[in-house]
């Protein structure tokens, strides 16, 4: 009887935390429009999505779609028309520190060091700590992303990978509870696009971190992510669709290509995207 | 095939500023065809651009040249249009201006309304009439890219030459333009260049995927055809059953060349390392065997060769069987040695459950010089063909033939399994096959253990001299040219002394030249015979070395000019192709798994940057044979599909695939 009592309690104190993650971001009847000189312009229309605490979720569809205006209301850079988007509960009003983002152009500052491009980050969200402290967290941070040697060289003496390493150790530094990343390595090659994918998805496990990251990139999508959101486009682009992801982790990517589900979602995507919302240019 | 465009051995080679130079692309060799759409896919910094640019005539190659019809590329020209991946329109123009542009500059001579025509056709086909009087910065970046293509067609070019033309745009954007590219060209049946590192777009339009290697010395590493029937749909070609299976290879592909890289980032580039600097090991030794083609071994040592490159003690060690050359190389008891033909791949790939020792091969020692001997018994049955040894085999249920092989790795052993298997005979099943010392076979073959052999020189001339077998085919007759002994060292020790190894190439590399002047021939009898080598009286040496050979088997005794083959026709440059038809009989007869990585495997073997920066030091030719495989049986090996090309033979052991960790 005891066991049995032990089993249920469990299972209801398991229950409540997996509600209090399901709820962890919330984006509630979103809708984005702007006043033209036309009249007003709908880029969003009531747009639904809960992310869970620590998930990983992709965002695709073509350019114009407003998954920028989407992530850019999450951070807080710009408010919804309608609707509201909440952080464990709390409306986002504005940017804070628990959601950082990277952006593709990586966005450092030319005449501070890799260091100080950090440093100034963590200065700034915690200016209580210690100068000694402070300069922990940068260095736990570039070593975190392989640049502990390369702390001291400028942005314009390092390749892009490194840059967009520096972005995101920048935004981890400062222990973000989502990582917002707009089409984060859309500019780099496809070996360093790789090996930054992997890097990524092992910090995104070791931080326990939300992620929404945009990208153009199915393969790329299918990798990283638990969750795929699909637009449809704009004008009054919605989520067409939301795919599941159901590869385990840690992921391999040879492994997870060969598996024949890689290409039914794959294909699912691309029919998506290319039929059902093909883009017209003009 | 008719050839349309031909790139004629291609070498790109720029001068750094310490000095040095640094080979972009090596021996490129490729002929399309009219109307073919190719792909040039690899890892940025392979060098890609550069041969497109070589194609277009804004750029020389160094070496080799293309022909356009024919007619050889020297300068950029109407003919080859190119389009890049920033679209390089004129800012201030519109559309339509920017596409006049060059119809007016092309076609001088034509009437005015006649160009005009030509404009707003191509305006129509790329659907821009609505933004014909925009100007770029009024575009998208897809659109601009549809003006750049406009332009390019609009003064007919017979080649369309596309570097990355969708590179600036997002993956989903491309696939629009991807389909309409590919409607242009098939309706005007436009022959294509189009560089590129994203697979999937490569897949959807070529007919061919060149896959190049990463540089320095980028060259081809396979070349995938795409089966995929035209009209092409964007979503049905990924349904098409080899759509996945291609996409595969090439990321598989791309992939292992990442690791290569990876692995070539911590090397010294070999073409850097003939620059002057003292050797890092001036003592060195090396292993052979005593047979008629150690010749150059033997006099690199005589004749001074190693000394003038700097090596000052070299100590010839003779093994007495091949298993101690191999654990001499493998234990690191040796610097290095003559080997087998098959011998570094076969330790790379750790064949006979072995742990794998990654062992280099930057130089060819010899070709040819293997017979197939059988006994006079065989003879008298009348076995001349490998059909008429099966018969025989029929014949006597009871009796079970046994012959004799000098290594697994040997290409004896390859082309022995190979001749019998053409005949019908089954190597394993059919009759017995049996591991014996070279130096052991004539006298097992006269005391009637074993039925014939497979072997190098003097042995099977001594079978005959004795009385006791015939030559029932030489290499020339099975596959002339067929490689036979290579220069082995482990791969570690080539990266810890890299300016050692090329000196060693150097010297063996003359060495071979030497060996193959007829007029030294007489001097090289002497000193090979010489107690310390292969302690013999030249009188069995000489036949198919200097003096007609007698195969016993009642003809008159032939002059055979290339049956031992030092230097020439291109004998010295390790060959890719050659190592992988090895790694397929290999695999074939279960030595190994056939490695899923074979390009990675067979770009770690065979160096040929090692030998082309030697060969080049001497003025040398440093580049492979095209089209090295020619056997008796006329069976085609194409060396960008191996799989298939194992599958389609008929007598063979289980093949595994599998990934060879090394």
């Amino acid at each position: 009887m005891q066991i049995i009592n032990q089993t249920h309690s469990q299972t209801k104190s398991n229950q409540l935390q997996t509600q209090k993650a399901e709820n962890f971001l919330e984006i509630k009847g979103v809708s984005k429009i702007y006043p033209t000189s036309d009249g007003p312009y709908t880029v969003l229309e009531e747009v639904n999505l809960q992310v869970r605490e620590g998930e990983f979720v992709c965002i695709i569809g073509h350019s114009g779609c407003g998954k920028s205006t989407l992530l850019n209301m999450v951070s807080g850079l710009n408010k919804p028309t309608e609707g509201v988007i909440c952080l464990q509960g709390q409306p986002i009003a504005e940017p804070g520190p628990e959601r950082m983002m990277v952006f593709q152009n990586y966005c450092l500052l030319p005449w501070l060091s890799v260091f100080d491009n950090v440093y100034l980050a963590v200065d700034s969200v915690f200016p209580k700590k210690t100068q000694a402290q402070k300069r922990a967290i940068v260095k736990e941070h570039l070593a975190m992303v392989g640049l502990a040697e390369a702390a001291d060289k400028k942005p314009h003496q390092i390749s892009g990978g490194m840059k967009q390493r520096v972005a995101i150790a920048r935004a981890l530094a400062i222990r973000p509870q989502v990582l917002i990343l707009d089409e984060p390595f859309g500019a780099l090659d496809a070996i360093t696009k790789e090996e930054l994918q992997e890097e990524l998805l092992q910090i995104w496990c070791n931080h326990q971190v939300t992620v929404l990251m945009i990208t153009h990139d199915i393969d790329e999508a299918l990798f990283l992510a638990d969750t795929i959101v699909m637009m449809t486009n704009g004008p009054a682009a919605k989520i067409g669709e939301v795919l599941k992801i159901p590869f385990s982790r840690p992921r391999n990517r040879r492994r997870i290509m060969e598996d024949p589900q890689y290409y039914d979602l794959r294909n699912y995507a691309l029919d998506f995207l290319y039929r059902r919302c093909p883009h017209s240019e003009e | 095939m008719k050839t349309f465009v031909e790139v004629d051995h291609v070498d790109r080679v720029f001068d750094i500023p310490n000095g040095g130079k640094y080979i972009a692309l090596k021996n490129i060799e490729l002929k399309i065809r009219q109307g073919e759409f190719i792909s040039l896919l690899g890892h940025s910094g392979c060098g890609k651009s550069t041969l497109l640019n070589i194609i277009a005539g804004l750029d020389k190659a160094t070496v080799g040249g293309v022909t356009l019809e024919g007619r050889e590329v020297k300068e950029p020209g109407p003919d080859r249009m190119v389009v890049f991946q920033n679209y390089s329109l004129l800012p201030w123009l519109t559309v339509r201006e920017n596409i006049a542009l060059a119809v007016d500059e092309v076609f001088k001579d034509k009437p005015k309304g006649e160009r005009r025509s030509i404009v707003e056709e191509h305006i129509d086909m790329v659907g821009l009439r609505h933004a014909a009087k925009k100007r770029p910065s009024e575009l998208s970046g897809g659109m601009k890219q549809r003006v750049a293509i406009a332009r390019a067609l609009a003064i007919r070019p017979k080649l369309l030459l596309l570097d990355e033309p969708f590179g600036a745009l997002d993956a989903l954007t491309r696939g629009s333009l991807q389909e309409q590219l590919m409607k242009i060209c098939n309706q005007h049946n436009v022959t294509c260049v189009m560089v590129t590192h994203d697979v999937d777009e490569a897949l959807f339009l070529s007919d061919r995927i060149v896959m190049l290697t990463n540089g320095p010395e980028a060259h081809i590493g396979q070349i995938l055809e795409v089966p995929i029937p035209r009209p092409r749909q964007r979503l049905e070609v990924v349904n098409h059953p080899s759509y996945y299976r291609l996409r595969n290879e090439m990321i598989y592909f791309l992939n292992q060349q990442k690791l290569l890289k990876k692995r070539k980032a911590a090397q010294i580039p070999a073409s850097t390392l003939t620059v002057s600097g003292t050797l890092e090991k001036i003592h060195l030794e090396i292993g052979f065997m005593p047979l008629t083609d150690a010749a150059p071994l033997i006099v690199a040592k005589e004749k001074g060769f190693f000394a003038n490159y700097g090596l000052e003690t070299v100590i010839l060690n003779r093994a007495d069987n091949w298993t101690e050359i191999a654990t001499g190389v493998a234990a690191g008891k040796l610097d290095a040695a003559q080997m087998l033909a098959g011998m570094p791949l076969a330790l790379t790939l750790g064949a006979g459950g072995k742990t794998p020792i990654p062992v280099v091969n930057a130089l060819n020692l010899s070709r040819n010089s293997n017979a197939i001997t059988l006994s006079k018994k065989l003879y008298s049955e009348g076995v001349r063909t490998p059909e008429k040894l099966k018969a025989t085999i029929k014949a006597y249920p009871d009796r079970i033939l046994t012959l004799g092989i000098a290594h697994p790795t040997a290409m004896q052993n390859l082309i022995l399994r190979y001749w019998l298997a053409a005949g019908g005979i089954d190597p394993d099943r059919d009759i017995s096959l049996a591991v014996i010392p070279p130096t052991q076979m004539v006298k097992q073959l006269k005391a009637g253990i074993i039925d014939g052999y497979c072997a190098g020189e003097p042995w099977n001339y001594l079978a005959v001299r004795e009385n006791a077998g015939f030559v029932a085919a030489t290499a020339l007759e099975i596959w002339p040219g067929q490689p036979k002994k290579v220069l082995g060292v482990r791969e570690d020790w080539a990266q810890k002394h890299p300016k050692t190894y090329v000196a060693l190439v150097k010297a063996l590399l003359e060495a071979c030249k030497y060996c193959d002047d007829l007029r030294n021939r007489e001097e090289i009898v002497e000193l090979i015979c010489r107690p310390q080598y292969l302690d013999i009286d030249p009188a069995c040496v000489r036949p198919g070395f200097i003096a007609p050979y007698d195969r016993g088997d009642g003809m008159p005794p032939q002059n055979l000019t290339t049956y031992h083959q030092f230097y020439l026709h291109q004998t010295n440059c390790p060959n890719r192709t050659e190592l992988l038809w090895m790694v397929t009989q290999m695999a074939r007869w279960g030595l190994v798994p056939f490695p899923k990585n074979w390009v990675e495997v067979i770009e770690r073997v065979c160096r040929t940057d090692v030998f082309g920066a030697a060969a080049r030091d001497l003025g040398l030719l440093d580049i492979e044979q095209d089209d090295p495989i020619h056997l008796f049986d006329g069976k085609v090996f194409n060396p960008s599909q191996p799989i298939e090309y194992l599958q389609s033979l008929e007598i063979k052991r289980q093949i595994r695939i599998e990934e060879v960790f090394i």
